[in-house]
């Protein structure tokens, strides 16, 4: 655990009652993070940019809106979902959100040879990432990579923690499968 | 499937208690299927975290907007007098005081008066009195011209600054920049 002379919390506060610089210092906190999330979930480094912005932007003018300060990283990621569906539903607004996929390749990469790199290996996550469902994917972003609790998934994407436990058990057992070939040679 | 005490699953992302966890754990030494489960994702979860995070291109940093932010100033200011039970509570102190001031002024005067009084004493005594009540309506009344007088100099203070500040703040006018990754802005 990294050791921060001022807690988020403060910075809430402090940023709540209209100082601009602690929210400046919260924002440079969240920021690598949350545009990280944007990017597996849309796929699109530009798009995950202005999301992140925007997040940014939403969660500082509705910052008086959160009671509890320490809830603020379940809150702030709530945000940005909602931007990034919005922006999918603007975009595709006849497609069902479920069946959104991120750009990328159609076709995965076919692991062959007898070694792994870490950039193929890297690549190949990424592909795997790709075939899931945009939901499951997204479930494995927060788990994963973003490390929340089911039950602040559960907030972020507003549904049951049940649901949130059966996306993220589904993605991993395609994962699996997916990953196995290359994990037996490159992964130990 | 498992015959684990717990979902491997939840061991594996961390969803379970320190005790839950040595409960998986002991289990796990002694089932060969449970351990080759964990081990499968386990290696999932490795071979997910070979996919670094990225940098941001842009670094985000907001900046605050003075031409629709009052100036310190006027937020002092209008954080005193905007209450009007501050206001109200304030001119009672200041007509508190008055009265304790003339009764004091007024017993210190005539420290023993004697109780028998003429006719004449007393009428005197009003009379003073009436004055005196008289000239305190009027220094109150004084009072309240001049606060009233340095409210409009205050007033017209705060505009100065506001209209200072937002000639100074032109540049800032955005309501969010952002800044290179290398935090300099631009």
């Amino acid at each position: 655990m990294i050791f921060r002379a001022v807690e988020d919390a403060d910075l809430i506060q402090q940023a709540a009652r209209g100082q601009m610089e602690a929210y400046n210092l919260l924002v440079s906190r969240w920021e690598k993070r949350v545009y990280n999330y944007l990017l597996r979930i849309t796929g699109n480094r530009e798009d995950a940019l202005d999301l992140t912005q925007d997040a940014f932007l939403k969660a500082y003018q509705n910052l008086r809106k959160l009671e509890d300060p320490a809830r603020f990283a379940p809150w702030l990621y709530r945000i940005a979902h909602n931007e990034a569906y919005s922006l999918f539903r603007k975009r595709r607004p006849e497609t069902d959100v479920a069946e959104l996929e991120t750009e990328g390749t159609d076709t995965g990469i076919t692991v062959g040879g007898s070694s792994v790199f870490p950039l193929e290996l890297s690549l190949a996550v990424a592909s795997a990432l790709e075939r899931l469902s945009p939901e499951q994917r997204e479930a494995v972003v927060l788990k994963i990579y973003q490390g929340f609790k089911f039950e602040e998934m559960a907030e972020i994407l507003s549904c049951p923690v049940s649901t949130v436990k059966s996306r993220v058990y589904a993605a991993l057992e395609l994962l699996k499968i997916e990953l196995a070939p290359i994990k037996s040679r490159g992964v130990s | 499937m498992n015959c684990a005490p717990f979902d491997l699953r939840d061991y594996c992302l961390h969803e379970l208690s320190a005790a839950e966890r040595q409960q998986v754990e002991s289990h796990v030494k002694g089932c060969g299927p449970c351990r080759e489960e964990l081990d499968r994702l386990r290696l999932t979860e490795t071979a997910l975290l070979t996919l670094r995070e990225e940098e941001i291109p842009q670094r985000i940093a907001f900046v605050s907007d003075k031409i629709f932010e009052p100036s310190p100033w006027r937020r002092a200011w209008e954080g005193f007098w905007g209450s009007g039970a501050r206001l109200g509570f304030a001119s009672a102190a200041m007509l508190s005081v008055a009265l304790i001031v003339f009764s004091l002024a007024h017993t210190a005067g005539s420290p023993a008066a004697p109780l028998t009084v003429g006719v004449s004493n007393t009428s005197v005594s009003n009379a003073q009195l009436q004055q005196k009540v008289q000239q305190l309506e009027q220094r109150v009344a004084d009072l309240n011209r001049r606060s009233q007088e340095q409210d409009q100099v205050m007033q017209r203070a705060a505009d100065a600054f506001d209209y200072l500040e937002r000639q100074n703040s032109s540049v800032e006018r955005a309501g969010y920049i952002q800044r290179p990754a290398n935090g300099d802005f631009k």
